[in-house]
C-alpha cells in the first residue's frame, strides 16, 4: 500500500486561495465550508519586514487526535495511512473538530456531517494529482508516496518537516518553511 | 458547484423517492445513491475564464447537466494547467442570483420592469434614431471591455450607426502606459522575466494582480536567483519573491527613474551603441536628466540615495539582461498626474540599457495573425467620419490618446455638459470602477438613451434605461483569440440557464435589424469564427475538441520601432508639437501634499478578486470575510501616533467622501500611504452578495482627466484617517 503524503513549500505560497476554492469545487462544498485555511505572519519593522502565508488542511496525522474521540468510528485511519471520515457513520457530533489541533475540519450543516481533506483519493486513483496540488500557481505543493518518493516530491522530502512537531501527532503533511 | 441548487443530501433524497416510484428494482440505500450520483459521467468541455483579462483556458467538468468544477488547460499559455481562485469560482456565474434574466426597462430610481426583446429593440432603436436625427452620431458613444466577440460585433454596429466613439476600460487602467509607449517605442515591449538577471518591478504585482503564468514566472525567476527589486509603497505579496523591497512615497516613481537615468549617463553605464543606432534626442535627454541627482530623488521618493545608485548600477552592470518591468495599472497607468511621463521614462531607461529585443530585456510580441470576414462578401460599414465625443485625437483636447482606448470615465461628465446624448455599455462597470460614483450615476442618467448589456446587475446597469441580458460565459461559444503561439476559443459547456438571455451576436444583430442595418450582419458567428482561424489552418471543430490549439509561431522580426521617427524617442516630437514636455521632467503628484497626519489613498488587487464583480461571488466574498481582507492598511508607527489600533473601525475622509472601514495596522506600508484593496464597496441594491461590504477608493477621488493620455488619476487623493466611534 502506498503511503500518500503532501509537502507544502510555505516560501512559495503567495496566499492566492486558488487551492482553497479548487478544493471546495472538487468536494462540492458551499462558500463557508473550507478544507484548506490560511495562516499568515508578519515579521520585522518597517522598512525591514517579512511575511509568510501558508495553507493548512488535514495533516493526516499518524497519531490522529480526531480518531479516538469519534464515538462511531467514522473518523478512522485508512489502509493508506490517511485520516478519513466515513460520512455514513458520522453523526455530526463534532468531537473530532474540537480535537483537531490544526483546526482543519469543517461541519457541513446541510448534511449534518464533518468533512476534511481526503487528499482527493478519487483523483489520485485516476492517476491525477489532488485538486490543490494541480492548481497551485507557484507549484508550492508536492504530492507523492513516502514509500516510493519520485521526482520533485523526492527532492523536497529531505527539507520537509512537520509544521508543529510539538503537537506530537506525527503528520503526513510536511512543510518547508 | 454550490450556487442555487438543493443541498446535496436533500436533492439526493428527492431523487431517490422519484426513482423508487419508477421501479421496485431501483430502490437503493442512501449510500448507494450517493455513490451513484458521485459516479455520474463527467464530460469535459473547453471554455475560457472571464473573471479577468488573462482569459485562461479551462475545462468545464459537467456532471448531471450542471457545472461541477473547472481545471486549467495545459496548452493555454496563461493558465498552463492551473487556475486561480477567481477561475475556480467564477464559472458558476451561470447560476448566480445576480443574473439579469430578462430585458429590463427602468421606470424609476432602482425600479425596473421586464420587457420583451422585441419591445427592448424597438424602443432603443426609436430613441437612438431620435438622438441621431437631433444631435448626430458624434454624440453617441460605446464603452466596453474589449474581448474577441464584443470587439467584433459592437464596434461594427457603432460604425453602422456612424459613431466613432468606441472606448475601452483603459483610461481607468493603463492608458498612461499605453500612450507613453506608443509615442516612445511605438508599442509595448514586455520584460523577458525568464532570462533577465536584474529586474525592477515598479508597483506591478505579478502574484496578486495575477494570471497563473505571471505568478509562476515570478516564482521561477526568484527560485533561480534572479535579482528582483520591488519598488512599491506597500510590501505586497509580490515581495515574497523579491530580493529587496524598496518602499517609495506614492506617486514618485518618475523621480526614481529620472535619477536612474541620470546615474546611467553620468557613470557611463548606458549602452552608447544602442542609443546611437536606435534613439533620437539623446543630447536633449542628457541635458534634461542632469539635475536629477540621486540626492534630489531621495528627498522626493524617500528612498536612500545609495539604494537609488545601487538600483541604477544593478541595471547598468547587468545590461542588456536587465530591465524595468513594463507596468500596468501599477504604478501609474491611471493613478497620478505624472503617469504618462513616468512610463515614458520606463521606456527611456530600458533604451539606455540597450535591452530591446535582447534576452533578459524587453521584447516585442510576435503573435500569429487571425483572418477576418471576407469584406467583398460581407461589406463592412464605412469608417465613421463623425468627431469623437471624448476629444480623443482632436488637437487642443486629447490629441495623443489612442482611438482604440478613448476616455471612458469622462462620458458621464460629457453627458452633463450636453456633449453626449446616447451611450451603450457592454460588460464594463464604470459607475463603480471609476472615481466619483455620485457624478457618474448622475451623468449616465442625464443621457437621452443609456443601454447596458451585461450578465449580472451592476452599479452601471442601475443607471440604464434599458438592460440587455447576455448569457454567461459557460453558456456560450465565442469568437476565437490568439494566446501565445496558439488559438483558443470558448465553447458552450451547458445549456442556456435563463431562457430570456442571449449570446451577444444575436443581441447586436437584433438591434441592428430594428435600426434597419441588418445588411451589415448577414452572417453567423460561426462564419466569422471560421474566417478568423482559417489562415492558421485550424478548424472550429479542432477548437471545440481541444479548446486551445498550438499553431506555428511567426518567424522573429528584426528590431523596429513604430514611432514617427522609427526610433525610440527620448525626445518626443509629438509631445513638443502638442505643448507637452518632449523630454520627461519632474512633476509632483497632486497628492504630494500628504503630511504627518494624512495619507495618499492607494489601492491594488488581491489575488482572489478582479474588480468589483468578484466580491459579489459567494465563494470569493466568503474568503474576504473570513480573513477580514477588506481592511485599510496603515503604517504601524503612524497608527500609534494617531491612536489607532489593529482592527479599529476608522473613518476615512477626503473632501469628497467619508467612509468607515476596519483597519489593518502593519509594518508593511510606507507611512505616507494608506492602502485599500480594490473591488469592494458595491452599492447596486439588486446584488445579493458583497453589497455594502468594504469601501472603494473611487468614493474619495474627484472625477478628472489627465491632460496627456486622458486617464483618471485614481490615486491623486489625500485622506485623513481617524478612529471612529463604534
Amino acid at each position: 500500500m502506498p503511503r500518500y503524503a503532501m509537502i507544502i513549500d510555505a516560501k512559495k505560497c503567495v496566499g492566492c486561495y486558488a487551492c482553497q476554492v479548487a478544493c471546495q469545487m472538487q468536494n462540492e462544498l458551499g462558500p463557508d465550508n473550507v478544507l484548506i485555511r490560511f495562516e499568515d505572519r508578519e515579521t520585522g519593522q518597517y522598512p525591514k519586514v517579512g511575511y509568510v502565508i501558508a495553507p493548512l488542511q488535514c495533516q493526516h496525522c499518524q497519531e490522529a487526535p480526531c480518531v479516538p474521540v469519534c464515538p462511531t468510528t467514522a473518523s478512522h485511519k485508512d489502509v493508506n495511512g490517511l485520516t478519513m471520515i466515513d460520512k455514513e457513520r458520522c453523526m455530526g457530533c463534532r468531537r473530532c473538530v474540537a480535537a483537531c489541533p490544526y483546526n482543519a475540519r469543517t461541519y457541513l450543516a446541510d448534511e449534518g456531517v464533518v468533512q476534511a481533506c481526503n487528499l482527493c483519493l478519487s483523483l489520485v486513483g485516476a492517476g491525477e494529482e489532488p485538486a490543490c496540488v494541480a492548481t497551485c500557481l507557484t507549484k508550492a505543493r508536492y504530492f507523492g508516496d513516502l514509500d516510493d518518493p519520485k521526482g520533485e516530491f523526492a527532492k523536497q522530502l529531505a527539507k520537509a518537516k512537520p509544521l508543529r512537531p510539538d503537537f506530537g501527532t506525527k503528520p503526513t503533511l510536511l512543510y518547508i518553511i | 458547484m454550490w450556487a442555487p441548487k438543493f443541498p446535496r443530501r436533500t436533492f439526493l433524497k428527492a431523487t431517490a423517492v422519484t426513482a423508487a416510484a419508477v421501479g421496485a428494482g431501483d430502490i437503493l440505500s442512501f449510500g448507494d445513491w450517493l455513490r451513484k450520483a458521485d459516479a455520474a459521467p463527467v464530460t469535459k468541455i473547453p471554455s475560457l475564464c472571464e473573471t479577468c483579462s488573462a482569459a485562461c483556458g479551462m475545462w468545464v467538468h459537467v456532471k448531471n447537466g450542471r457545472i461541477w468544477k473547472v481545471t486549467g488547460q495545459k496548452d493555454h499559455s496563461q493558465s498552463r494547467g492551473q487556475l486561480c481562485a477567481r477561475g475556480h469560482a467564477g464559472i458558476a456565474m451561470a447560476y448566480h442570483k445576480d443574473r439579469i434574466t430578462h430585458p429590463m426597462k427602468r421606470i424609476g430610481d432602482n425600479d425596473f420592469v421586464p420587457i420583451s426583446w422585441d419591445q427592448a429593440y424597438s424602443e432603443i432603436a426609436a430613441k437612438l434614431q431620435t438622438v441621431l436625427k437631433e444631435h448626430g452620431p458624434e454624440k453617441v458613444f460605446f464603452s466596453h471591455n474589449p474581448r474577441p466577440t464584443n470587439s467584433f460585433y459592437w464596434p461594427r454596429l457603432m460604425a453602422a450607426v456612424g459613431s466613432a466613439t468606441i472606448q475601452s476600460h483603459h483610461s481607468i487602467c493603463s492608458t498612461a502606459r499605453d500612450v507613453a509607449y506608443k509615442w516612445t517605442t511605438g508599442g509595448m515591449a514586455t520584460a523577458d522575466l525568464g532570462k533577465t538577471k536584474y529586474i525592477v518591478f515598479l508597483g506591478r504585482n505579478y502574484v496578486e494582480g495575477l494570471s497563473p503564468s505571471s505568478a509562476a514566472g515570478m516564482a521561477a525567476a526568484y527560485a533561480k536567483g534572479t535579482t528582483i527589486i520591488v519598488v512599491d509603497p506597500r510590501h505586497s505579496n509580490a515581495c515574497l519573491f523579491a530580493s529587496e523591497w524598496v518602499p517609495i512615497r506614492p506617486g514618485t516613481d518618475l523621480a526614481l527613474l529620472l535619477a536612474v537615468a541620470n546615474i546611467l549617463i553620468t557613470e557611463n553605464l548606458y549602452d552608447k551603441e544602442f542609443v546611437a543606432e536606435w534613439c533620437v534626442g539623446f543630447d536633449e535627454f542628457k541635458k534634461g536628466m542632469a539635475a536629477y541627482t540621486p540626492e534630489w530623488a531621495s528627498a522626493v521618493t524617500d528612498i536612500p540615495a545609495d539604494t537609488i545608485r545601487a538600483i541604477a548600477r544593478g541595471l547598468g552592470n547587468n545590461r542588456p539582461a536587465s530591465c524595468i518591468e513594463q507596468g500596468y495599472k501599477a504604478p501609474n497607468g491611471c493613478n497620478y498626474a505624472n503617469g504618462t511621463q513616468m512610463f515614458r521614462m520606463v521606456a527611456c531607461v530600458n533604451a539606455l540599457l540597450g535591452n530591446y529585443g535582447q534576452d533578459g530585456g524587453m521584447k516585442f510580441g510576435n503573435a500569429p495573425r487571425l483572418g477576418s470576414l471576407d469584406a467583398k462578401q460581407y461589406p463592412a460599414p464605412p469608417k465613421p467620419k463623425a468627431a469623437r465625443c471624448d476629444g480623443v485625437g482632436i488637437k487642443g483636447e486629447y490629441p495623443l490618446c489612442q482611438a482604440s482606448q478613448g476616455i471612458v470615465h469622462m462620458m458621464p461628465q460629457r453627458a452633463l455638459e450636453g456633449k453626449a446624448k446616447a451611450g451603450f455599455l457592454y460588460r464594463i462597470n464604470v459607475a463603480r470602477n471609476a472615481p466619483d460614483p455620485a457624478l457618474l450615476v448622475k451623468g449616465y442618467k442625464a443621457l437621452d438613451l443609456f443601454v447596458v448589456c451585461d450578465v449580472k446587475w451592476s452599479e452601471s446597469a442601475m443607471c440604464a434605461h434599458y438592460i440587455l441580458p447576455e448569457c454567461s460565459p459557460a453558456e456560450r461559444e465565442d469568437l476565437p483569440a490568439v494566446v501565445g503561439a496558439a488559438v483558443t476559443m470558448r465553447t458552450a459547456a451547458i445549456d442556456i440557464v435563463h431562457s430570456e438571455t442571449k449570446p451577444l451576436p444575436e443581441i447586436v444583430a437584433g438591434l441592428a435589424a430594428h435600426l434597419g442595418l441588418e445588411k451589415y450582419f448577414a452572417f453567423s458567428r460561426e462564419d466569422v469564427a471560421a474566417a478568423m482561424v482559417k489562415p492558421l489552418g485550424v478548424t472550429l471543430d479542432d477548437l471545440r475538441a481541444k479548446g486551445t490549439v498550438k499553431v506555428k509561431a511567426p518567424a522573429a522580426k528584426p528590431l523596429s520601432f513604430a514611432t514617427q521617427s522609427k526610433k525610440i524617442e527620448l525626445y518626443c516630437q509629438a509631445f513638443a508639437d502638442n505643448g507637452f514636455p518632449p523630454v520627461p521632467v519632474w512633476e509632483p503628484p497632486y497628492s504630494a501634499a500628504a503630511g504627518k497626519d494624512s495619507f495618499v489613498l492607494i489601492h491594488g488587487k488581491q489575488g482572489f478578486l478582479s474588480h468589483t464583480t468578484s466580491i459579489s461571488d459567494p465563494y470569493l466574498c466568503a474568503i474576504a470575510k473570513r480573513y477580514g481582507l477588506e481592511r485599510l492598511w496603515i503604517n504601524a508607527a503612524k497608527a500609534k501616533k494617531l491612536g489607532i489600533r489593529d482592527g479599529d473601525l476608522v473613518e476615512v475622509a477626503s473632501p469628497q467622501a467619508k467612509r468607515r472601514v476596519r483597519v489593518k495596522v502593519t509594518e508593511r506600508i510606507h507611512p505616507d500611504a494608506a492602502y485599500i484593496p480594490a473591488g469592494y464597496g458595491r452599492f447596486a441594491p439588486f446584488l445579493k452578495t458583497g453589497v455594502g461590504y468594504g469601501i472603494s477608493a473611487n468614493d474619495f477621488v474627484p472625477a478628472r482627466v489627465e491632460p496627456i493620455s486622458g486617464h483618471a488619476m485614481m490615486m491623486e487623493v489625500v485622506v485623513t484617517v481617524r478612529k471612529a466611534g463604534e
